[in-house]
């Protein structure tokens, strides 16, 4: 097994996973998350694998969102045309394309440090590996992650609160 | 102990202290009840923020809301868009291919092609006028004064002098007075070389000429310019732009070896004279016949003819626009092949356009010879 096979066998799930959280983007994280391992592959040398995967995996994000907004124009093209033809999966009920939204709303609300670290944190990336990819200094991560975590909470409860009203009113 | 800060409480929780630290941590939360509420509602935060992150790994293929999209066209009117511009497109191009293309034609100039054309033939001039046949509808009044003039060899002028009718005769004065009406009354000029002065202004009056005669106002033109060369089988076919939007259409019939000139004007009566090769050429003459909605045999000749289109009155307006497709036919000396042609604009406009074709056929074929 190469060490490109090891590390997408390792990493892929976990970082398409943050990638698809980030992006709110299935295609387009499975893209980014192979264009991550593809520059893998060109280093001789790896000192903290994953920190380095996720870092490069949210800097190509954040490049392609600069450079390339034609392509990032494609997709919305794309993305329009499949919405038509996009069929739900039978699991997936109302509450849950809520709670999907909601939470997209909830975490397009918090600073991208703060979301960065915090998706991050989620697929299991000590601390260390945190700042390194974030380049944070290591004893800051906690004060983001805690800073994220209320405020996801927080705007998530308040998207909620609003929704609940609006359904009490449509009720009423 | 300081109460620890949030941060620390996380990072606690996260097992990101050393153990020395956490257990500091671990001990003084479970004596201060302040810091183990702070405790408690971290745990809560980690555990819902996880909750809430888990929802977004619903996220469907293709969609991106980052980003919105921007309010797209409906593709339908993209394609009833292409397809109104294909429609228009190729009705253009079959319009154009038809030389729908209207030549405003100038009066004056007109008027001064035929006054060099006299200028330049003064010779010969009075003899094909002589010849003029007009078959004139007598019901109709302009029929007097729409005319043809011809110019040939004598040797073709006598056979088809032969057919003239009796009513071209009756015409001929007439008839010479058509072709130099557009002169401009100046009948009196040195060039004119007719009968009579024109009595009666007319507001069509056609005339053909051939013979492969050169005309100074074609010299300062430039080379005609080739647009296309549609394929047909039979004949050689070329597009030729006279002006922006304006082109005629030169069709050599490569098998066919016939002289002729044929005229068509709309709403104008049949004026025909016969200056061929008798029947012979007759039948070779190339006339559009479904063009032809009246006349009998005697008004059908192989070297002029005046088709009206329709029976409906003349289009042609006082401005000097000619709406009728107009055709010219002769033979190429050199190749013997019939050459046809055809444009919607005067007569004397295609007689022009015709002259500068065989100039340029001439000395394309000279170049041939002597590359």
């Amino acid at each position: 097994m190469t060490d490109v096979e090891r590390l997408f066998r390792t990493y892929n799930t976990a970082l398409v996973r943050y990638l698809t959280r980030r992006l709110g983007d299935r295609d387009w994280a499975e893209e980014v998350a192979q264009e991550t391992f593809v520059r893998a592959l060109r280093q001789t040398s790896i000192q903290n694998e994953r920190a380095w995967l996720f870092a490069v995996a949210t800097n190509l994000v954040r490049d392609e969102a600069r450079k390339d907004m034609r392509r990032r124009k494609h997709l919305a093209l794309l993305a329009e045309e499949g919405r038509d033809e996009m069929v739900e999966p039978e699991e997936t009920t109302i509450e849950r394309a809520q709670e999907a939204a909601m939470a997209r709303k909830a975490i397009d609300a918090l600073a991208e440090k703060d979301r960065l670290a915090l998706l991050m944190r989620e697929e299991g990336l000590d601390y260390g590996e945190i700042a390194e990819a974030l380049e944070l200094s290591p004893g800051s991560v906690g004060t983001t992650l805690s800073r994220a975590r209320r405020r996801l909470v927080e705007s998530y409860e308040a998207l909620q609160k609003s929704q609940e009203e609006r359904e009490k009113n449509a009720a009423s | 102990m300081q109460h620890p800060d949030e941060g620390t409480i996380h990072s606690w929780l996260d097992g990101a202290l050393s153990a020395d630290e956490a257990a500091r941590i671990e001990a003084h939360a479970k004596e201060c009840p302040e810091c183990a509420v702070a405790v408690a509602e971290a745990r809560g935060f980690i555990a819902a923020s996880s909750r809430i992150l888990t929802a977004l790994d619903n996220a469907p293929r293709g969609v991106i809301p980052a980003t919105a999209p921007k309010k797209r066209i409906d593709p339908m009117v993209w394609r009833v868009a292409a397809t109104v511009l294909v429609v228009a497109a190729g009705t253009f191009l079959v319009v154009r291919d038809r030389g729908s293309d209207e030549q405003p034609m100038s009066v004056a100039a007109d008027r001064g092609i035929l006054l060099e054309k006299r200028a330049s033939l003064p010779e010969r001039a009075p003899s094909a006028i002589g010849r003029a046949q007009s078959v004139a509808d007598s019901a109709a009044p302009k029929a007097a004064a729409s005319k043809a003039l011809a110019i040939g060899t004598a040797k073709k002028t006598v056979a088809s002098a032969s057919r003239s009718d009796v009513a071209s005769r009756d015409n001929k004065a007439t008839a010479s007075e058509g072709v130099m009406m557009r002169a401009g009354q100046r009948a009196a000029g040195p060039g004119y070389a007719g009968g009579a002065a024109p009595t009666a202004p007319t507001p069509i009056a056609q005339s053909g000429v051939t013979g492969g005669v050169a005309m100074d106002a074609t010299n300062e033109s430039p080379p005609l310019k080739v647009v296309g060369t549609p394929r047909r089988i039979g004949a050689k076919v070329t597009l030729y732009e006279i002006a922006p939007g304006d082109t005629v259409t030169l069709t050599e019939a490569m098998p066919i070896a016939l002289e002729g000139v044929v005229v068509t004007s709309a709403g104008a009566p049949m004026a025909a004279r016969a200056l061929g090769k008798s029947a012979a050429s007759q039948s070779k003459t190339r006339v559009d016949t479904a063009a032809i909605t009246t006349g009998t045999d005697s008004q059908r000749t192989n070297r002029f003819l005046t088709v009206p289109a329709v029976s409906a009155p003349a289009p042609t307006s006082q401005e000097g626009r000619v709406s009728t497709l107009r055709v010219v036919s002769w033979t190429d000396p050199a190749t013997g092949n019939t050459l046809t042609l055809t444009g919607r604009m005067s007569e004397a406009r295609l007689q022009e356009i015709k002259i500068r074709i065989e100039r340029e056929r001439a000395a394309a074929a000279a170049a041939k010879k002597n590359p």
